[in-house]
């Protein structure tokens, strides 16, 4: 061993082994109790069940449904991002007198913690007090101020949640988006200009295929943040009404707090990071086609 | 004024479509963003309403009346400083804890094995698309066994494992533009290798050490589902005070947005002063520059 890297170790140890010991161990234990019957209460070692955890999870129709739902989540919540946030991000790249500031107040939600964007929303689709009904009733958008019970109804749950995630994270969407416009070589430009391209084709030929790699990490990042929601939704409608907005990490962190049922959760949860790492290796491969054209 | 024309030189796509209209789209876009942020706003007007008026079955968007009654009832009803100080604490040390470790790390990486470098960023990235509700589930079983279960011990220990990875991968960044001479020059003045790490390196990457730590921390601070999870009387944090305003005060809604506002706006604030390395941290790894 050279002395280069026995210096390198020595820098590398202190964070090493606290992520060996908070990190990876949990992540190994995890994987291990998914093949257990773990009591909690018994604080035992539990009793080898083999697969029969993942078994059950996969045949369990609420685990069907909350894996349903997040896809729903995810998929709907990133589109509206994605096409929300470039949208902004178009219209900020013009430069028009103040767009820094403009782009402050859109970037103001961006450290807001999820728990209070919960919150907010909470508020304002309430169905007594809250302002979302008002207004679709002063607009005669609804018959009724109570027209819309968008937490209690089944068929708003879900959506209601996904409107939360939206309203936090298109920020983001849109300064990446913004950092990817700005990136763009002039000179692409102006030779789309001297081809005689109209604005609609430089548009179609030049930006978009320009920004398509920063938009693919923008939407793995997002995708996989939005798989993982569970403040916005918990706050919200902690996965109801009758399981209709209860998507994988709420349905988890149920079992393994109500029903104490350590096995399962873990089965499940490593079915989620399973899910989550194919879902990103199929991005991170359409990525790095897109950079080697 | 470095860069003066960074926006005016980028007018392309939508800025030829409508070059000439450039103020209509102006005024178009700041009418947009503020309708964006006005659910915030009206959550912060909601918060000095007085309480009646904040639950008004018609609620109006600005208040009629000013008040600090639902300040005053967020603090009688639970012990709310006790929780942001909760916060404040995990937060603070877990960010240097993660932060330092991260900083050494990241160091040791750049500088002496770009190979194992690599290696490592890819396992960090890896790190990064596991559920944090997967780790939740070991992690209560582990400090459940080590018996600190709503302790603020058990928070910093998850807090900082989470935001190590990620400081150390923002760090190899910062640590590999700064050229190898700097570490030469120092060594040759006589410091050795880790007095080199503290007395010249760790300086000129404040901007770099900024940033990791702007992000840990708010990491921690808006955590709520470890928060929840691990912990119940003494160690509460502000995310799961607040929540509670919901279950256990059903309809004190006005309270619930006074505490809302006093643990979000500060941040909201420091986060527009900072927005400089918020934006780098954010763009980076989906931006080269």
């Amino acid at each position: 061993m050279t002395k280069e890297s026995r210096v390198s170790i020595c820098f590398f140890a202190p964070a090493g082994i606290f992520m060996l010991v908070f990190l990876f161990f949990p992540v190994a234990l995890l994987v291990r109790d998914s093949f257990f019957e773990i009591d909690m209460i018994a604080q035992g070692r539990g009793t080898f069940v083999g697969l029969s955890n993942y078994i059950e999870a996969i045949r369990s129709e609420r685990f069907i449904g909350a894996t349903t739902n997040t896809l729903i989540y995810v998929v709907v919540a990133v589109c509206f991002e994605l096409i929300l946030g470039l949208f902004f991000a178009l219209l900020l790249n013009t430069a028009f007198k103040g767009h820094g500031i403009v782009r402050t107040i859109m970037l103001a939600p961006l450290m807001i913690a999820p728990l209070v964007t919960g919150l907010i929303w909470r508020f304002m689709l309430n169905n007594q007090f809250g302002i979302v009904n008002k207004l679709l009733y002063d607009y005669n958008i609804t018959s009724s101020r109570h027209a819309i019970q968008w937490l209690s109804d089944e068929r708003f749950a879900l959506l209601s949640t996904i409107i939360a995630d939206i309203w936090l994270t298109t920020p983001f969407m849109m300064l990446v988006l913004l950092a990817g416009l700005q990136g763009i070589s002039k000179t692409l430009y102006e030779s789309a200009d001297i081809d005689g391209a109209n604005k609609i084709q430089t548009f179609l030929y030049v930006t978009l295929p320009s920004l398509f790699p920063v938009m693919i990490v923008a939407v793995l990042i997002r995708t996989v943040d939005a798989a993982r929601t569970f403040d916005i939704v918990w706050v919200l409608t902690q996965g109801g009404p009758s399981n209709s907005s209860e998507v994988l990490s709420t349905y988890m962190y149920k079992t393994l707090t109500r029903y104490g049922l350590v096995g399962e959760s873990s089965a499940m949860a490593v079915i989620f990071i399973i899910l989550l790492l194919v879902i990103s290796s199929y991005f991170l491969i359409a990525m790095f086609k897109a950079n080697k054209k | 004024m470095s860069k003066p024309n960074a926006g005016v030189s980028n007018e392309n796509t939508l800025g030829r479509l409508f070059k000439k209209n450039k103020t209509i789209i102006g005024l178009i876009t700041t009418v947009l963003a503020l309708l964006f942020i006005s659910p915030y706003i009206y959550i912060v007007l909601t918060s000095i309403k007085p309480s009646s008026d904040a639950i008004s079955p018609s609620p109006t968007f600005f208040p009629r009346e000013l008040s600090l009654e639902n300040y005053v009832a967020m603090f009688n009803q639970m012990p709310i400083a006790k929780y942001f100080f909760n916060s404040f604490i995990t937060a603070s040390i877990s960010t240097i804890l993660a932060v330092f470790l991260g900083a050494l790390a990241a160091y040791g990486l750049s500088r002496f094995s770009s190979k194992t470098g690599n290696i490592f960023l890819l396992l960090t990235l890896c790190v990064r698309m596991v559920p944090m509700i997967s780790i939740a589930i070991p992690m209560y079983i582990i400090i459940n066994g080590m018996g600190l279960i709503d302790t603020r011990v058990a928070l910093i220990i998850t807090y900082t494992a989470i935001n190590v990875p990620f400081a150390i991968w923002l760090m190899i960044g910062f640590f590999n533009n700064i050229p190898k001479e700097f570490d030469e020059a120092a060594r040759i003045d006589g410091c050795n290798i880790f007095t080199a790490f503290i007395k010249v390196i760790l300086p000129v990457s404040l901007p770099g050490l900024a940033t990791a730590a702007i992000f840990c921390f708010m990491l921690a601070w808006n955590d709520f589902l470890f928060a929840l999870l691990l912990t119940s009387t003494n160690a509460k944090t502000a995310t799961v005070g607040i929540s509670e305003f919901l279950t256990a005060y059903n309809l004190d809604l006005g309270p619930m947005t006074a505490a809302a506002v006093s643990f979000s706006l500060p941040v909201m604030v420091f986060s527009i002063l900072v927005q400089r390395y918020i934006v780098s941290g954010m763009t980076l790894g989906a931006v080269k520059e």
